[in-house]
């Protein structure tokens, strides 16, 4: 069993355009401080930002989860909101229900699930239409991806 | 090695705290009342030099005598010394006067910006990794990336900097010419800062500089000068006007904004001032850049022309770079044909990647590490938040990780100790005699 070394709640508002990117970025200090890998750093970064940034377009609220054991960076986040009716459809690269003005600040290009699962070494996404979903990313620690 | 760049003078420093408050990446603590650096937080930037009441700081320098050593001398002038004189004082002049004072030949390394623009070029439209990349041209940039933003090092641009292509140029173009060996011969940046001096000397890990050393602007303004009344009392004029003025790329660098403007097609941005660039990193990490490409910065709020070894008022500096730039032509026939003849021949791309750097306690035992950040956490609970600094350590969230990391103690805290408030306040006496 992994040891859990560290482990934080964050909590992101669906909405909240000017906040976002917070949380990714509290992790990624975090993560700094403690002398984690830049590479994987990053990969926990994209994972943090885009599941926030989700978050922030689609849903009403969520709990980020963030856990370092001796094994792995997790991050795991719970939202409470409308929930991914086709999850294999939205895992697809470009596909993207953004509104234009989401398009216009720059988000919504259809990549974040895509990127989010490429930069994990264990990704799990569950949808419950009308309730929520609940995404898990794992980073392996000895970078083997 | 460690390749921070300044010094205190223990004698000279009165422990006033000035350096320790300017300084933006925390590098400084003082402790049993004089100041002291972590070296490997110190990004180079001279905030510290110049926030000293009493010149204890001094910088790594180099000077006319390091030449010596050298058979064939070759000064490599950045083009803000061009815009430092008064009217009257041509590029020629100043050409002219640069070989008075004991060059061997002038360098001017207009052809390499526009290698360097078009090596640039080709890097950003064909990078496949995550945007804005950074560009190397001001070494406080690329510490600041090393040491505070360890994860966007990717994002530095592996290429060789103009002047750096220049001092290769010039080893090997003249070791030809002259059948001296390379390390005959001196490639030297007339510099404007103290951090360029700093990362030819000690360059950023991973990284070689093709330069031997640098000659602040201000070590080589007044015998220039004076050499270039003289010309201009009945001396003949120079018989040859200089390359600088084939075009006006180079004179007219720091005017225009350094390579932003070759990416005019990328979405380029361009960040002058230490605390803005700082802010705008940020602002990368939370994802808030998304589509800018390019990204130009310079830790001095006016670019280059303002830097800390410069002599002329920096919208001085800016007009008469202007004017001598003038009409001329943004590309010359000349140019464009060694352009097009170097451009193939070279690689242009570092040799080896910049490192992040390794920095004290960030190695070791990960749940070592754990503790301690949640040691840290836990103490600076009890600290009172002011940020007064007066422990000696600039925020009392850095108090808080000294004090984890057995660096310093609760005792040094004014709230906490009242012997600590009056020893302060003896030295305070003492130092007021
Ligand atoms: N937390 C979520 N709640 C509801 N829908 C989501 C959530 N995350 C993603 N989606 C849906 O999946 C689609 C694809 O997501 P993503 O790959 O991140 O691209 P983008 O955010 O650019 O649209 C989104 O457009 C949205 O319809
Ligand atoms: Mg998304």
């Amino acid at each position: 069993m992994p040891e859990v070394l560290l482990q934080r709640a964050f909590e992101v508002r669906g909405g909240d355009f000017d906040k976002a990117g917070e949380t990714s970025s509290e992790i990624k200090a975090l993560l700094k401080e403690v002398g984690i890998d830049p590479t994987l750093i990053r990969r926990a970064g994209v994972v943090t930002f885009e599941a926030e940034m989700n978050v922030v377009m689609y849903a009403e609220s969520a709990t980020v989860v963030f856990t370092l054991s001796d094994e792995d960076i997790s991050i795991e986040v719970f939202d409470r909101g409308p929930g991914i009716a086709d999850v294999d459809l939205a895992m697809q690269e470009g596909y993207s229900t953004a509104t234009d003005e989401m398009r216009q600040m720059g988000f919504g290009f259809g990549m974040g699930l895509p990127n989010i699962k490429k930069n994990s070494d264990i990704f799990k996404l569950e949808s419950e239409v009308g309730k929520g979903t609940r995404l898990y990313s794992a980073i392996r620690l000895d970078g083997a991806s | 090695m460690m390749t921070h760049g300044f010094r205190i003078d223990q004698d000279k420093c009165r422990g006033c705290l000035s350096c320790m408050r300017a300084c933006p990446t925390h590098a400084i603590r003082v402790r049993d009342g004089k100041a002291r650096y972590i070296p490997e937080k110190c990004i180079d930037c001279g905030s510290c030099l110049k926030s000293c009441p009493y010149g204890a700081i001094t910088a790594t320098t180099w000077s006319f005598q390091d030449m010596d050593k050298f058979k064939f001398k070759v000064a490599v002038p950045s083009p803000v010394l061009f815009g430092q004189f008064p009217a009257g004082v041509t590029p020629a002049h100043i050409v002219q006067g640069l070989l008075s004072v004991g060059f061997d030949a002038v360098w001017d390394y207009g052809v390499e910006l526009f290698l360097a623009s078009r090596a640039v070029l080709h890097y950003v439209e064909n990078w496949k990794g995550p945007f804005p990349l950074i560009s190397v041209s001001c070494p406080v940039v690329v510490r600041l990336v090393q040491v505070s933003y360890p994860r966007m090092i990717d994002q530095l641009i592996r290429l060789q900097i103009p002047r750096e292509i220049a001092g290769r140029e010039i080893k090997r173009r003249y070791a030809k010419e002259l059948g001296l060996r390379p390390d005959e011969i001196a490639a030297v940046y007339i510099t404007p800062c103290q951090a360029k001096t700093i990362s030819i000397l000690h360059p950023a890990e991973g990284v070689e500089s093709h330069l031997n050393g640098a000659l602040g602007i201000s070590e080589v303004y007044n015998p220039i000068l004076a050499s270039a009344n003289q010309q201009r009392n009945g001396l003949p004029p120079p018989a040859e006007i200089p390359n600088i003025v084939r075009n006006s790329t180079f004179l007219g660098w720091s005017v225009r904004e350094g390579l932003g403007r070759s990416l005019a097609r990328h979405n380029s941005l361009h960040v002058t001032g230490l605390a803005n660039i700082i802010q705008v990193f940020d602002d990368i990490e939370k994802g808030k850049l998304q589509n800018v490409e390019f990204l130009e910065a310079h830790s001095c709020w006016s670019g280059c022309t303002g830097g800390n070894l410069t002599v002329a008022n920096v919208y001085v500096t800016l007009s008469k770079l202007r004017s001598l730039v003038g009409d001329l032509p943004e590309m010359d026939a000349e140019t464009l044909a060694e352009v097009n003849s170097r451009y193939p021949l070279e690689d242009f791309s570092l040799e080896a990647p910049v490192l992040p750097r390794p920095i004290k306690g960030q190695s070791g035992d990960l749940r070592e590490k754990v503790r301690l950040l949640q040691e840290a956490e836990a103490v600076l609970k009890t600290l009172p938040g002011y940020n007064c600094g007066l422990c000696g350590a600039p925020t009392c969230k850095e108090m808080a990780k000294d004090i984890s990391a057995g660096e310093a103690s609760k005792a040094d805290c004014v709230f906490f100790s009242k012997d600590r408030l009056s020893e302060l306040y003896k030295r305070f006496l003492l130092n007021d005699r």
